[in-house]
C-alpha cells in the first residue's frame, strides 16, 4: 500500500513535466504567447520571493548545522576530558622487593611440614618479614639503623596490600621458606600518583617527602619499579585504599538493580499502557489516572527514594542497601515514562490493523497481543530503554534506601548489600585521596560504556522487531 | 419464532420515507428501524432493508450519508467505538445480532468484512490467510490449514500469483493483490455474509475489474453487501441497490430499476450525476 501511494506523486510530477514540454513546443502560437505574457509577471514575482525563501532556508540550515555541531563538540569534549582524566586509573605502579622469608620473623617452626606448616603460615607475621626485608636495603651506611620516622616513611611507600601479596606468594609455594625471593607488590596510592605526575622532576611531591623521593629514585634506577595494567580495578570491589579500589562491586550492584528494574517495570508498564489504551473505558477516572501518570513522571526522584525507605524498607521490611529495593524504587521512577512511551507507541498502531483482526472475529485479547503489541514493540522498547538508561544514572533515590554504604563484598544476589556505579562515582568523587580522582573518571567511563551497550542492544532489538 | 413470522410482523410497520422495495424473497439479513447515534448526532435514521441471500446488495449515496456506518452495524464493528449507540432490529437468519447474549466474535466469524483500504497484517501471505482459521480453531492439522489457505487464495484469484512466495510479507504485494489477500483472509473463515466497504476505491481500474469479477463469483456462495461510490460498479456487480441520503434510506430496489427508472427525485439526481 505504501508503495503505491509513494509512487503516485512522482508519476503526477512526471505528467506535469511532460505537459510543460508540450507547451514549450507550441511557443510560437499566438494564444499561448498571450498566456505567457500574463504568467511572466507572476514568474518574476515568484523569482523575487524565491530568493528570500532560499535565504530563509539557508539560514535555517546553518542554524541547524551549528546546533548539531555544537552538541557533537560538547560530547567530544566531555568524552575527551573524562578519558584523559581516567587513563591514569587503568595502570598502576608495582615494585619488586627481595623478601626474605625468615622463619624467625614469620614466627613459624621451619621443621614442620604439610598441613601443620600451612596452618602456621596462614597466621604468620608477614608485616615483620616485609619490614625486615626492606629496611636494610635503604640503610645509608652499613651497620647504622634507620630512624623511626624514616622507617615509618619507608613502610608507607608500599600498599597495605603488600603483606598479603607476600603471604599469598609463600602460601602458594611454601618451599620458599628461609629463602630470599623477588616479589612484585603494589605501591601506595600517594606514591602511585607521585610517580604518574611529579616523579620526572625528581622533587618531592604531594604527600611525598624528599627522602621518599630519593628512595623511589633509587628503586627506579635499580629497575625495580614497573607499570602494569590495573586489572584489580575491574576485579575487586571498593576499598579505603585507592590502589586497591575497584568497580566490580558497583558494577554488579548496577547490573542486579537494573535486572530488577527491567523485570518489574517493563511488564507492568506495558500491561498498564495496553490496558489504558485498549481496554479501559474512556471516562473521567481514566482521565484522572492519565493526568496522575504524567505528573508522576515529573516527580523528583528523591521522593521515590523516601517512599522506598518509608514503605518498602520500614513497612515491608525488605533489606536495606539491597538491589531488590533499589530496583523497586527505580521501577517507581521509570514506570510513568514507560507507560507514557508505550501508550504513544500503541496509539501509533494503525487502527486499520485492529479493524482487520476484529473483522475476522479476533477477540480483544487476540487483537491486542498478536497485532497491536508486536507493532508497538519497537516504540515500547525505545521508551523502556530511555527510562532504564535514566535509572542507570540515578543516585538520589538510592541514597535514601542505603545503597550509599561502603560495601567491600561483591554482591551475588538481589538481597545482598550493594552499591551502584553512580553512587560509587559520587563516593569516590567525595574522597580526599588524590588517586580517587582518576578512579572517579574511570568509573564514569565504565558507566558510559554500559549505557552504550544498553543502547546498542536496544537498537538491535528494535530492528529485529521492525523486521517482523 | 421463525423467520417468516418475523417478516410478517415487521411488514406491518409503515416505512413512509423509503420508496421502492426493501424486501427480499429470500433474505439472509433483515434490518428493521436501525438508528445509529454518534454521541448526540444521528448517523442512521430509521433504516429498514433486507439483504437477499447469495446476491449482491449495493449501498450507494453521497459521502457522509451513513452507508459505511450502516454496513459496520451488520457485524457490530461499531461496538469498538465508545460513543456509538445502535438501536433497531438486526436479524441474521433467525439470530438477533445485537442481542446481548451473542458474542460479537461469533457474529464476525459468520459476517466477514473487507475494508476500503487494503489492510493485510504485516505478516506472511500464508499467515494472513491462516490467521482467521487459527484463532477460531477451525483446523486440527497443518495439512488442513494448508488446504484452507490454498482454496481461499484460489477463490480470491490470487493463488497463481503468490503460490511461490507464500512466506513473503503480505504488505509487499500491490494494492489490488493486497485487497484480494484481504478477501481471501475473510473467506478463509467461511463466513455466510461478506461486507465490503468500498473495496476497490483505492485500486486502479484493472485491479478494480478483477475485484468486481471476484465479487460476481463469490455471490454463488456468500451473501454480499457492498458500499461503493462508483455507480458503474454498483450497476455491474449488484442485484439490489439501496440509496442512502443524510442517514436515511431513500430508495431501494432491483439494481436495473434503480439505475433506469428511479422513483425518488433524490435518487435520480444522484445517479444522473446532478448531485453528490
Amino acid at each position: 500500500m505504501t508503495n503505491s501511494t509513494d509512487n503516485s506523486p512522482e508519476t503526477s510530477a512526471e505528467k506535469n513535466s511532460k505537459v510543460n514540454t508540450n507547451m514549450s513546443a507550441k511557443d510560437n502560437s499566438a494564444r499561448v504567447s498571450t498566456t505567457l505574457s500574463t504568467t511572466s509577471s507572476t514568474t518574476e514575482m515568484v523569482a523575487l520571493s524565491l530568493k528570500k525563501r532560499h535565504q530563509k532556508e539557508r539560514r535555517f540550515k546553518s542554524v541547524g548545522l551549528f546546533s548539531v555541531f555544537f552538541g557533537f563538540m560538547l560530547v567530544i569534549v566531555l568524552i575527551g576530558d573524562i578519558t584523559s582524566k581516567a587513563l591514569p586509573a587503568f595502570h598502576q605502579y608495582w615494585v619488586k622487593l627481595d623478601i626474605n622469608y625468615n622463619s624467625n620473623w614469620l614466627g613459624v617452626d621451619e621443621n614442620l611440614t604439610g598441613l601443620e606448616l600451612t596452618k602456621q603460615l596462614k597466621k604468620a607475621n608477614y608485616r615483620k618479614v616485609l619490614k625486615n626485608s626492606i629496611y636494610p636495603v635503604f640503610t645509608e651506611e652499613p651497620g647504622k639503623k634507620l630512624a623511626r620516622k624514616e622507617k615509618r616513611q619507608l613502610f608507607k611507600l608500599f600498599s597495605t596490600n603488600a603483606e598479603f601479596t607476600i603471604k599469598d606468594s609463600l602460601l602458594s609455594s611454601p618451599e620458599n621458606l628461609q629463602q630470599t625471593v623477588s616479589i612484585w607488590v603494589r605501591l601506595d596510592d600517594d606514591v602511585d600518583s607521585y610517580l604518574k605526575e611529579d616523579f620526572a622532576t625528581g622533587q618531592a611531591g604531594l604527600r611525598i617527602s624528599k627522602k621518599q623521593a630519593q628512595w623511589l629514585a633509587k628503586l627506579d634506577s635499580e629497575q625495580r619499579i614497573e607499570t602494569r595494567f590495573n586489572i584489580s580495578f575491574f576485579t575487586s570491589s571498593d576499598s579505603r585504599e585507592p590502589e586497591l579500589a575497584g568497580i566490580k562491586g558497583a558494577l554488579m550492584g548496577t547490573l542486579l538493580t537494573m535486572f530488577v528494574t527491567i523485570l518489574v517495570s517493563f511488564p507492568l508498564g506495558v500491561a498498564g499502557a495496553l490496558y489504558l489504551e485498549e481496554f479501559a473505558p474512556k471516562n473521567k477516572i481514566t482521565d484522572l489516572i492519565e493526568i496522575n501518570i504524567n505528573n508522576l513522571a515529573a516527580v523528583p526522584s528523591i521522593v521515590f527514594g523516601l517512599l522506598g525507605l518509608a514503605v518498602i524498607i520500614n513497612v515491608f521490611g525488605l533489606p536495606r542497601s539491597a538491589p531488590l529495593v533499589g530496583g523497586i524504587v527505580l521501577t517507581l521512577m521509570t514506570l510513568p515514562t514507560i507507560i507514557i512511551a508505550s501508550r504513544a507507541a500503541i496509539k501509533a498502531v494503525p487502527p486499520s490493523l485492529r479493524e482487520a483482526a476484529t473483522g475476522l472475529g479476533a477477540s480483544k485479547m487476540q487483537v491486542t497481543f498478536s497485532h497491536v503489541l508486536p507493532q508497538a514493540m519497537p516504540g515500547i522498547i525505545t521508551g523502556a530503554i530511555i527510562s532504564v538508561a535514566q535509572a542507570l544514572g540515578e543516585t538520589a533515590p538510592l541514597l535514601m534506601i542505603g545503597m550509599v554504604a561502603f560495601i567491600v563484598d561483591v554482591p551475588t544476589s538481589i538481597v545482598d548489600s550493594a552499591t551502584v556505579l553512580p553512587v560509587q562515582i559520587f563516593l569516590w568523587a567525595d574522597s580526599p585521596e588524590r588517586a580517587f580522582l582518576a578512579k572517579t573518571s574511570a568509573a564514569i567511563l565504565v558507566l558510559l560504556t554500559l549505557l552504550l551497550i544498553i543502547n546498542l542492544s536496544a537498537t538491535m532489538l528494535r530492528s529485529k522487531f521492525e523486521k517482523k | 419464532m421463525n423467520k417468516i413470522e418475523i417478516k410478517q410482523d415487521l411488514s406491518q410497520i409503515k416505512l413512509t420515507e423509503t420508496v421502492g422495495n426493501i424486501y427480499a424473497d429470500d433474505a439472509k439479513m433483515s434490518i428493521r428501524h436501525a438508528n445509529v447515534f454518534y454521541g448526540k448526532k444521528q448517523a442512521i435514521d430509521n433504516v429498514s432493508l433486507d439483504l437477499a441471500k447469495n446476491q449482491v446488495t449495493a449501498l450507494i449515496g453521497p459521502s457522509g450519508c451513513g452507508k459505511s456506518t450502516f454496513l459496520r452495524c451488520l457485524n457490530r464493528m461499531n461496538d469498538t467505538i465508545d460513543m456509538c449507540r445502535v438501536t433497531g432490529q438486526f436479524m441474521l437468519d433467525t439470530q438477533d445480532i445485537h442481542a446481548k447474549s451473542l458474542d460479537p466474535v461469533l457474529l464476525r466469524a459468520r459476517v466477514g468484512m473487507v475494508f476500503q483500504k487494503p489492510n493485510p497484517f504485516p505478516k506472511s501471505i500464508y499467515d494472513n490467510v491462516a490467521y482467521g482459521p487459527r484463532i477460531h480453531g477451525l483446523t486440527n492439522s497443518k495439512t488442513e490449514l494448508d488446504e484452507i489457505v490454498e482454496t481461499s487464495l484460489q477463490k480470491a484469484g490470487l493463488f497463481n500469483e503468490v503460490k511461490d512466495r507464500l512466506n513473503d510479507s503480505g504488505t509487499g504485494l500491490s494494492g489490488g493483490q493486497q485487497q484480494r489477500l484481504c478477501i481471501a483472509r475473510t473467506i478463509a473463515v467461511s463466513p455466510e455474509v461478506i461486507l465490503m466497504d468500498e473495496p476497490a476505491s483505492a485500486l486502479d481500474p484493472i485491479a478494480t475489474a478483477i475485484i468486481e469479477e471476484l465479487i460476481d463469483e463469490l455471490k454463488e456462495k456468500y451473501t454480499i453487501a457492498i458500499v461503493t461510490h462508483s455507480m458503474q460498479q454498483a450497476a455491474r456487480v449488484s442485484q439490489h441497490t439501496a440509496y442512502f441520503h443524510m442517514g436515511k434510506l431513500v430508495e431501494m430496489g432491483k439494481t436495473e430499476y434503480i439505475f433506469t427508472r428511479p422513483s425518488h427525485k433524490l435518487t435520480e439526481n444522484y445517479i444522473t450525476g446532478r448531485f453528490g
